[in-house]
């Protein structure tokens, strides 16, 4: 087995079976490191707890909902607004967190009092929101706190109202997909099958694993009311409780994020009988292929056609002036869980760059497969790093941009290399075909922003060019560029607006003015 | 060498032709059974469910309909499961048949003894020698 030993690491001999360097003749079969294991002692990772991956991952993107995290106020603070699930009626789901502020005389005397009384003085704060999603944390499982019971006490009493009850706290798992898979079950067995939705259209999916960052799922939806897809309801972001109850009378699951959402998937395949079907909504060959594959299921293959070719035509020349000035930059794809697979083949092959290096906090095994199977001979995959072997590794791989999330991010500046978010996003959103250029475009601004090379000065002490006031791009990425390429007037650098999502707004809102069919309501 | 074997040693749903059928020599089929497996693993998700049982069964179906579609075969798709695969193997054969001209001319006896092969390479993989501790457990 082709395990990379890391110096910093050698005096926790248990990590050495987490990172693997696959190289020529390895395989699957003898490259693949461990996974989704408790975190060693005296190795400190970046992982989140169940309770956060519960609720901060799959409960929150939730718009017309208050959500409830039983337990002190220290875990609903870490929890909230930190990524950018957005909500296309007003971000209640951002705007607002509630904590029913556990102290320590509760955990000698009980909460459930003080739990029940919260959950009512929610619900009289916002009386337009009649849907509440309440969350175990640690000191309140370990203190017995029924919080079915009071959830069922407080539906008696106000009719109206539908509760949630997640009991994942945060030492349900190794990491933030133990409450992942934790919530994934909860909601199929307390709330599918509690709604009847109303059927608009033939062809009838539920949207699954994709959490509306910046706007992606709004991205998707658009390309669904084209091709007359209704989407009974998205798992989770942009989503409503109500439709989530009715995800049993879909024809089609489409699932995005498997990492967090194979597991309703998988059992509205057993419960119900409706397929599940993986798909990319990253890059364009990918993303075209999985509208492809949709259209091919309901008959609709020609709706997924005109969509693949008006985009292509509009996107590519951009993607391509990209690609070719990101050409051999060294990235390493270090996100969360699915995107190290979801983008692992696709930005080398459609934007250019080589990836050296996969990573993944919480990810499974399954996902290091696929992440693997994905990249290049050579790249280092490595589970559950510790901020001291990250730190080796960008000593060693020497990149010239990570892709992460911003607690490795800020590591990471400090020793300038720069990074983009991938979990919030830069400047999102990355799905759709346009979103692809974006994300394109977020890397060639990171490289070869002229700030990388001014932030090693010390101006104290060090000499300051005075000879040059600016730079260009044509005395920064096109210097080495083949004058061919960089003439082509074919080829153009990114020319969408700052913020697409009101674009995308009003021609859906626009569609519904004038009677036409919309994906969702 | 051309090896030169009877029906008996194809898989069970081929149906039996009346003259011995010529196949690819071994290493040019392990050849391409890792252009095909190369095609699956950059391209595809399915192989990666999370248990032995539901890779297996991945496995076979989607890999079966892909071999049927090959060889201009009829697919019953009238059950939603089965219209599932049908669309990963859609994409599948259409994506062969576009990368590897040699398709084009292979019988249907050799498109079986090949896809046998990729389906037994892609089982190796995936299941039976994959390293991921996860596939046997016993939760979903
Ligand atoms: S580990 Fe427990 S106490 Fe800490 S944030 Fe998670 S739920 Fe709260």
């Amino acid at each position: 087995m082709p395990y990379h030993e890391f110096e910093c690491s050698k005096c926790i001999p248990e990590r050495l079976r987490h990172a693997v360097r696959k190289t020529e003749g390895e395989d699957l079969t003898s490259a693949l490191p461990l996974g989704y294991l408790n975190t060693v002692p005296g190795s400190i990772s970046e992982r989140g707890c169940a309770y956060c991956g519960a609720k901060h991952v799959i409960g929150t993107p939730m718009k017309d909902v208050i959500h409830l995290s039983h337990g002190p106020v220290g875990c609903t603070y870490d929890t909230w607004q930190t990524k950018r699930y957005i909500s296309d009626d007003g971000n209640f789901q951002l705007k607002y967190t509630f904590a029913s502020d556990v102290k320590e005389a509760h955990i000698i005397f009980g909460a459930e009092g003080l739990l029940k009384q919260n959950i009512l003085d929610a619900f009289a704060a916002f009386p337009h929101i009649k849907r509440l999603t309440v969350y175990q944390t640690c000191g309140t499982a370990l203190i017995g706190d029924d919080i079915e019971a009071v959830a069922q006490e407080v539906m008696d009493e106000l009719p109206d109202v539908d509760i949630f009850v997640c009991n994942s706290p945060g030492f349900a798992g190794p990491s933030q997909s133990g409450g992942h898979h934790k919530i994934n079950i909860a909601w199929i067995n307390q709330k599918v099958g509690t709604v009847e939705p109303e059927i608009t259209s033939d062809h009838v999916i539920n949207y699954v694993g994709e959490y509306n960052i910046q706007g992606d799922q709004e991205v998707m939806l658009d390309f669904f009311d084209r091709m007359g897809i209704q989407v009974l309801s998205t798992f989770t972001g942009n989503g409503r409780y109500d439709d989530l109850r009715a995800m049993h009378r879909a024809h089609l699951n489409v699932l995005e994020c498997a990492r967090s959402a194979e597991y309703i998937c998988n059992e509205l395949r057993v419960r119900y009988g409706i397929p599940r079907l993986d798909i990319d909504g990253f890059g364009f060959e990918p993303l075209g292929s999985s509208l492809r594959k949709i259209g091919m299921f309901f008959g609709i293959e020609d709706s997924a056609e005109k969509i693949i070719e008006e985009e292509t035509a509009r996107w590519k020349p951009e993607l391509e002036w990209y690609r070719e000035r990101l050409r051999g930059t060294r990235v390493c794809l270090w996100p969360g869980g699915s995107k190290l697979w979801h983008w692992a083949n696709v930005i080398q092959e459609e934007i250019g760059v080589d990836v050296v290096s996969v990573y993944t906090k919480f990810g499974h095994q399954g996902d290091m497969e696929k992440g693997i199977a994905r990249c290049g001979n050579g790249a280092l995959a490595i589970d559950d790093p510790n901020e001291l072997e990250g730190l080796e590794a960008l000593e060693m791989l020497r990149p010239h941009l990570i892709l992460t999330g911003k607690r490795p991010g800020e590591v990471a500046k400090k020793v300038r290399v720069p990074y983009l978010n991938v979990h919030g996003y830069h400047n999102g959103p990355y799905k759709g075909f346009e979103g692809w250029v974006r994300l394109a475009r977020d890397i060639y601004n990171a490289v070869h922003s002229p700030i990388h090379s001014l932030s090693a000065l010390d101006i104290s002490k060090d000499e300051i060019p005075t000879d040059r006031g600016f730079v260009t791009r044509r005395m920064l990425s096109d210097r080495d560029l083949d004058p061919q390429i960089a003439n082509r007037a074919d080829l153009r650098p990114y020319s969408g607006r700052f913020d697409i999502i009101p674009e995308i707004r009003a021609r859906r809102a626009e569609r519904v003015a004038n009677g036409e069919f919309v994906s969702a309501p | 060498m051309t090896i030169v074997t009877q029906q008996s040693v194809l898989p069970q749903h081929t149906s039996a032709p009346a003259l011995p059928v010529v196949l690819e020599p071994d290493e040019v089929t392990a050849a391409r059974v890792e252009q095909l497996c190369e095609v699956i693993m950059k391209k595809c998700l399915w192989q990666f469910h999370s248990r032995s049982w539901d890779r297996l069964r991945q496995n076979e179906r989607i890999l079966g309909m892909t071999t049927s579609l090959l060889k201009d075969e009829q697919v019953d798709v009238s059950d939603p499961l089965d219209r599932c695969y049908w669309v990963d193997a859609r994409y599948l054969a259409e994506s062969y048949r576009e990368r590897f001209e040699w398709f084009h001319d292979m019988s249907a006896e050799q498109i079986d003894h090949l896809l046998s092969a990729l389906t037994e390479r892609l089982n190796v993989l995936t299941v039976t020698k994959s390293l991921n501790e996860e596939l046997t457990d016993q939760h979903y």
